[in-house]
């Protein structure tokens, strides 16, 4: 149920907790099949976007829909048709890898050898297939964020949102992780919703960025277009120019 | 940086004192100020009002006089327990050597730890020190009229005492939190130690509560010489007798001299060497407690083995996903120590519940089921109510977040939880009910009558501990004060249900029927009305139990706001 194959619209998307507006009047589109990148800084409000865009978290005003179901009323429907791989890893740290996939697996309905066949590729092309059968509680960060990739995969989502999904990984995984992600974007049109801080892996990956700050959208266009508007040489530059944060050489000393 | 040990010091107090921060030497002022004014002032006074009211002074003072040193003995095993084994639960239940690693990066000494750490603690000990040393002391110093310089040596060797207990508490926390802390392993074994230390402590203070004339009996024996908490006790009986009001004769201080053994001068002498050993311990082996030796790659790493009979079982009984899932709830209940430590404490007290029962109806009087079922009940709904809730529910808020975010992912998983529960709570009941049938030589039918009950009151505590700590999920450990409260909330709604809901009935009965629930119970064909009324109890408990699981599993799957 693809709207005019948009996945995600919000319409002044707005959250408050007590004093704080996480999120001010969000208006947002990103196309189905592509591979949207949020940048900010942090507190900034990405993660209360992906909660509530994921139906986890109920948002103070405006509208949204994802994948043609309405945030507000239809997140049941949301949740079986998108994967979610949260900020920090919740995982069971006494279940094994393939046991925690089972358990992710039959909460969504789905068991037996097909199940245990697609865990089983998922887990090897993610190269964790000799450590599969050993305690989570053994895991390094990184290997449990693969795990959790994984388990956000496994019910193959229409769309994916991703918080965060390399800052645990060592090059060789991040660049895995990236593959993984041009690949299903090109070959099973998965859209991609991907809170990040590395602006070099929102670079590589994404084909739109958009960068959030202070919970107010500031900037939506392609990587390339944003170095272009903003006149410098990378995305980490022309994020810096717009969300501010430089800190001069001299200031940086001061506290000596 | 000078007295490193002194910033720690500080350190740990500001942990300690956090809740007041901003009013931290105001508050300790005022609470040290209370407490010195409890201890010498009101104190005294409330020990002698109470003593004088319930009897007069002389023959009480006759009792504690010859009892006193035996009994000063039990005083102090007792302060020795608890100054020893509160630490070390807290120490269990929340293992934190994540700090070590800034400290000894800090060029920071391991003696500095340790004494930084154990300075820190005094505040709280003094406080211990000053709201209960008085209440144990004073009866003896009543009875004795000790003199204002005899108690002032008392209470200066008591509180030498509890500092040396602090100091070892200290050591053996450190050891044992460099051992368990470092591994997750290790961290899941120290928090079942933490919750079977509240079983270790409630033993002896139960032993000697039941048994105070017998123990102290017993404890005069040549044995507890070789005890440290019999060289502090017997060194303040001896500052009591020295230093007494009454005129002891010569006779009776010979007759102390008897029981106590050693003299005021052996006693002072072992206490002293015992307090600089633990010093010198703890200084030579600090630099052996603060090491880590097992890193993030050189950890045990723990392997699933084969699904064992019983969890096949239960994929061939159901084959669906929801067989599966409730085949890895299985895993991650068994697999945490932590709850098997709960399983454990409620069986082993459900197996202590029927020497309970007889010890209230007697030994070899009759017993019906009338009278035997209630109490029973409400024993195992208690077990029931340790067992299922708490912990060991989520193991973090992220872990919630994963659930949500799968459609009906939060019903379906506390499904699969009470599924579980309904599978543990057979042996939870059928152990007890089968040695209390032994014991009480019931018949079968009657046998099966107790089972039913007692299964069904742990089924109906299972879904009320489910239902409430899904409502108010905790996502620590038994040190959160969510524990506390979901623990609290479901024993007391079981305890209110049990006792409250055949008496509802009953109004209820009377006022549109107008006839008793008794007269009812019988005309419609129950054993008797007691054994109607369990029944009643039993549908109420699961009935509520099932509602409070439906509201819980709806607001654990509702979005935040």
């Amino acid at each position: 149920m693809v709207n005019n194959s948009i996945c995600i619209k919000t319409e002044g998307l707005t959250k408050i907790f007590g004093s704080v507006q996480a999120i001010r009047e969000l208006d947002l589109e990103v196309k189905s099949g592509s591979r949207f990148g949020f940048l900010g800084p942090n507190g900034a409000g990405k993660t209360t976007t992906v909660r509530i865009l994921s139906g986890l978290l109920k948002q103070t005003s405006g509208t949204g829909t994802v994948c043609g179901y309405d945030v507000s009323t239809q997140r049941n429907s949301i949740k079986a048709v998108t994967g979610l791989l949260p900020e920090t890893p919740g995982l069971y740290s006494k279940l094994s890898a393939v046991e925690f996939l089972e358990f992710i697996g039959a909460l969504n309905g789905r068991n037996g050898d097909s199940l245990h066949q697609r865990i089983d590729r998922l887990l090897a092309i993610l190269g964790l297939e000799g450590r599969q059968e050993d305690l989570l509680e053994s895991y390094s960060s990184g290997m449990k964020q693969k795990v959790l990739m994984a388990s956000t995969l496994l019910h193959d989502p229409q769309l994916v949102f991703l918080d965060e999904p390399t800052s645990r990984l060592d090059p060789a995984a991040s660049a895995l992780v990236k593959d993984l992600i041009l690949l299903l974007a090109e070959e099973n049109e998965t859209s991609f919703f991907i809170c990040t801080h590395i602006t070099s892996f929102a670079e590589d990956v994404c084909d739109v960025i958009g960068i959030i700050n202070e919970g107010q959208l500031v900037i939506v266009d392609s990587p390339h277009q944003i170095i272009e508007s903003t006149k410098t040489r990378n995305l980490e530059e022309a994020y810096l120019k717009i969300v501010g944060g430089k800190v001069d050489r001299q200031t940086l000393l001061t506290w000596r | 940086m000078e007295c490193r040990w002194l910033q720690i010091a500080k350190a740990e107090f500001f942990v300690l004192t956090a809740r007041f921060k901003g009013h931290r030497k105001l508050f300790m002022g005022l609470v040290l100020s209370l407490g010195l004014l409890w201890a010498v002032y009101f104190a005294p006074l409330v020990v002698g009002l109470v003593m004088e009211v319930l009897t007069p002074i002389t023959p009480i003072r006759v009792i504690l006089q010859v009892m006193f040193p035996g009994l000063m003995r039990a005083v102090m095993l007792l302060l020795w327990m608890l100054l020893l084994i509160i630490p070390l639960g807290q120490a269990l239940s929340e293992i934190k050597i994540g700090q070590w690693e800034i400290l000894l990066a800090s060029n920071v000494t391991t003696r500095d730890i340790l004494v930084g750490t154990f300075l820190g603690k005094i505040p709280s000990y003094t406080l211990y020190v000053l709201v209960l040393a008085p209440l144990l002391l004073s009866p003896f110093l009543l009875a004795l009229q000790v003199s204002l310089l005899g108690q002032l040596l008392i209470y200066t060797i008591l509180t030498l005492m509890i500092l040396t207990i602090n100091w070892l508490s200290n050591i053996i926390c450190a050891a044992l939190q460099a051992k368990l802390g470092e591994s997750s392993r290790g961290n899941d074994i120290a928090k079942a130690l933490a919750l079977l230390m509240g079983l270790i402590a409630i033993i002896p203070v139960l032993g000697l509560q039941l048994f105070a004339t017998q123990f102290s009996v017993i404890l005069g024996l040549n044995v507890f010489l070789v005890f440290p908490f019999t060289w502090s006790a017997d060194l303040v009986s001896w500052l009591a007798i020295t230093f007494n009001g009454i005129n002891l004769t010569a006779s009776q201080i010979a007759h102390f001299q008897n029981v106590l053994q050693f003299d005021l001068l052996t006693n002072g002498l072992l206490i002293v060497v015992f307090g600089v050993v633990c010093i010198g311990i703890g200084l030579l082996s600090a630099e052996r407690l603060f090491t880590y030796q097992i890193g993030a790659r050189s950890e045990t790493v723990r392997t699933v083995k084969r699904e064992n009979i019983l969890l096949r079982g239960l994929r061939k009984i159901s084959p669906s996903s929801f067989g599966s899932l409730v085949v890895t709830c299985f895993k991650t209940f068994f697999r945490q120590v932590q709850n098997l430590s709960k399983i454990a404490m409620a069986l082993t007290l459900s197996v202590i519940l029927p020497f309970l029962v007889i010890l209230v109806y007697g030994q070899g009087s009759p017993i019906t089921l009338d009278s035997l079922l209630p109490i029973t009940g409400y024993g195992l709904a208690f077990m029931g109510i340790m067992a299922f809730s708490g912990t060991s529910f989520l193991e973090s808020k992220d872990q919630l977040w994963m659930i949500q975010a799968v459609p009906r992912g939060t019903s379906r998983f506390v499904k699969a939880r009470l599924v579980i529960a309904v599978l543990i709570a057979l042996p939870l009941s059928l152990i007890p009910t089968t040695v209390l049938t032994i014991m009480m030589g019931l018949e079968l039918f009657q046998f099966f009558w107790l089972f039913g009950y007692g299964y069904a009151m742990v089924c109906g505590a299972a879904l009320f501990g489910t239902g409430i700590t899904a409502l108010n999920p905790n996502y620590e450990d038994i040190k959160s004060p969510v524990y506390t409260t979901s623990m609290m909330i479901a024993n007391m709604i079981c305890l209110f249900v049990t006792m409250a809901s055949p008496f509802i009935l009953s109004v209820i009965t009377r006022f549109f029927i107008g006839v008793s629930l008794d007269t009812l119970l019988v005309t419609w064909g129950f054993l008797s009305a007691g054994v109607g009324r369990t029944i009643i109890t039993a549908v109420f408990l699961l009935v509520l139990g099932a509602l409070v699981v439906l509201v819980g599993t709806r607001r654990l799957g509702r979005p935040g706001t």
